[in-house]
């Protein structure tokens, strides 16, 4: 079980993976849009950049999401310590 | 016409809107988390894909089914290329701050953001301004969504703006005050679902008015050859993409009604489902709304200023009546007044927090009092029911271009809070000084630069507010003293 400290370690190495995978998105819209404009070619009379740029976006992003939640993101409990309340207005 | 096969579709999605939230009220009812975590925050109870729904329909607005797809009708699949850019929404919020927040609200028993940001930097002024930001560009905001949900009532069937305003306008702020933060969970469920059904709607109407989608995509290359290309003949510039990646992309993850879903979620496993099944349904919606806008152009062959009112606001509506049927009309309205209605409860409830929760009832505990639990229930609906009727009121007069007034609260909350959530969750050194420099400075500077129209390389003022807002806090943190060890344990644990 990892500790309190431990969780917060693994938040941020997951943040910096989620980073990552908002580059790897970044690069492969630019790539597959602006770098697909050139082309003459057409896929069910669209443009290839216009289904590069935002489905192969759109596939990018659902990719990196699983990658992210499957093989970067671990799972812990959020609850296992006691916690001072902020909570107000309880009384009766 | 006054259409009333137009108008029962969207009653009854309203009369099952206000079900489902007596029945979170009644469940809330059975849980034994306390008020107000319970009517703030429902009990950080959401399951993977209620907060996956919960997420995208507060961001995802009317701005998104009506203005968005208006400008693409005139800019062209460059604009779709754009707004593709949101895919990144949901897998931002979650990882960089979805297990954090989660963790900190949880060690500290915060309820709002603003109480982790109060602990955070040990500010009552800073939890003040940040409160009083938060309300102002929520209240503008909502403004919108209603202006953008009654005049798309209006155009599509028949009665007036008021009426339609009155109609969703009512409900939602009955939902949301009846329902309190799990029932506006529960309706942003139902709302995500009938937006996703709204769209697809919406597309086979416009698909067969066309005469299918080829056909659509030859009379557009015919028509307006530019629309095909991603800088559209100059109407889409290079720092219109690179403004809008910031604005609706990466700065998305630090608007405070995205990152108090964060603090709301059952367990692990339900945010990561819900990163996956977010970003699926967030690019549907958000590419597929937006081409619909484009695809309306091989339909709507006309004039902007002469045939659809001068506006692109009216492109989405009129696409919706001329090429379906009334009874369809009606089922297609209720994507966008669902988008509309989502965003204004989640909106609605988050202001009602930042008063109750963030105001006052810290400072009837400053003075050591605690508020009975009957006044803080009575207190915090009274509170919700009345914003609502506030804005409710302003939007009887509508604004123009509900996507400009949508973009400008985004701006404006993504410069208030990105730095000081950001470098409160992950650098130590940021301190009170530059968090309150950070978000007042910012906020000023970006406020000061839309009203004067100013700006730099011709980049939208978010690029202004934004690099202010980091500064200051940097220059802020780096000259005054750091913050207390013992403040931060929470949030830079030693153990």
């Amino acid at each position: 079980m990892l500790t309190y400290k431990q969780k917060h370690e693994q938040a941020n190495r997951e943040a910096i993976a989620t980073v990552v995978g908002l580059v790897v998105t970044i690069v492969v819209w630019i790539v597959c849009g602006f770098g697909l404009a050139g082309l003459d070619v057409q896929v069910f009379h669209t443009p290839i950049w216009v289904v590069g740029g935002t489905v192969g976006t759109w596939v990018c992003a659902i990719i990196v999401s699983a990658v992210l939640a499957r093989r970067f993101f671990v799972g812990f409990e959020l609850d296992d310590e006691p916690s001072a309340s902020l909570e107000g207005g309880a009384d009766e | 016409m006054n259409s009333i096969a137009g108008l029962l579709p969207v009653v009854v999605f309203l009369v099952v809107a206000l079900v489902i939230a007596v029945f979170a009220r009644r469940q809330a009812a059975t849980d034994s988390g306390g008020f107000v975590s319970e009517y703030f925050l429902g009990n950080r109870s959401l399951g993977p894909f209620v907060l996956a729904m919960t997420t995208i329909a507060t961001y995802g607005s009317v701005s998104s089914f009506v203005g968005g797809p208006g400008q693409a009708w005139v800019i062209g699949w460059g604009w779709v290329y754009m707004a593709t850019v949101q895919v990144t929404a949901l897998f931002l919020l979650y990882g960089i701050l979805g297990k954090k927040m989660a963790l900190v609200s949880r060690k500290l028993g915060a309820v709002t953001i603003i109480d982790v940001i109060r602990e955070r930097y040990q500010s009552n002024a800073l939890a003040a301004i940040a409160a009083i930001i938060l309300v102002v560009f929520f209240a503008t905001t909502m403004i919108a969504q209603f202006v953008g949900g009654a005049k798309l009532f209006e155009a599509v069937t028949g009665y007036s703006y008021v009426m339609g305003l009155a109609i969703f306008g009512i409900a939602v702020i009955l939902f949301t005050t009846i329902g309190g933060f799990r029932g506006v969970a529960f309706t942003d469920t139902l709302c995500g679902i009938a937006m996703i059904l709204g769209i697809v709607v919406l597309a086979g109407g416009i698909l067969s008015a066309g005469g299918g989608y080829e056909n659509i995509m030859d009379t557009i290359a015919a028509n307006h050859p530019e629309m095909m290309e991603p800088l559209s003949g100059g109407n889409m510039p290079i720092g219109l993409y690179f403004t809008q990646w910031l604005l609706v992309g990466v700065f998305t993850f630090c608007l405070p009604q995205s990152v108090v879903r964060t603090m709301s979620y059952k367990d692990t496993k339900s945010l990561h489902r819900a990163m996956v099944w977010g970003t699926v349904i967030c690019g549907a919606m958000m590419i597929g709304v937006t081409a619909l806008g484009v695809l309306s152009a091989g339909v709507l062959t006309g004039d902007l200023k002469a045939d659809y009112g001068g506006s692109v606001d009216n492109i989405i509506p009129t696409a919706i009546v001329q090429s379906l049927p009334p009874w369809l009309a009606g089922i297609a309205i209720i994507g966008p007044i669902a988008a509309s209605i989502s965003t204004v409860s989640s909106l609605l409830i988050a202001s009602s927090s930042a008063i109750i929760k963030d105001l006052w009832l810290h400072h009837v505990e400053a003075k050591g009092e605690r508020a009975p639990e009957k006044t803080v229930v009575r207190s915090s609906q009274v509170v919700t029911l009345v914003i609502g009727v506030v804005v409710f009121v302003l939007s009887i007069v509508p604004p123009d271009v509900i996507w400009k007034i949508n973009m400008f609260a985004f701006g404006g909350l993504e410069t208030a809070f990105c730095w000081v959530l950001v470098c409160g969750l992950f650098w130590k050194r940021a301190n009170k000084t530059g968090a309150l420099l950070s978000m007042g400075g910012g906020t000023l500077a970006y406020c000061v630069a839309m009203a004067l129209g100013f700006k730099i390389a011709g980049l939208h003022q978010i690029t202004i507010g934004i690099t202010v807002a980091l500064v200051l806090m940097i220059v802020g943190s780096l000259v005054t003293k750091p913050t207390e060890a013992k403040a931060l344990e929470a949030f830079f644990p030693e153990k």
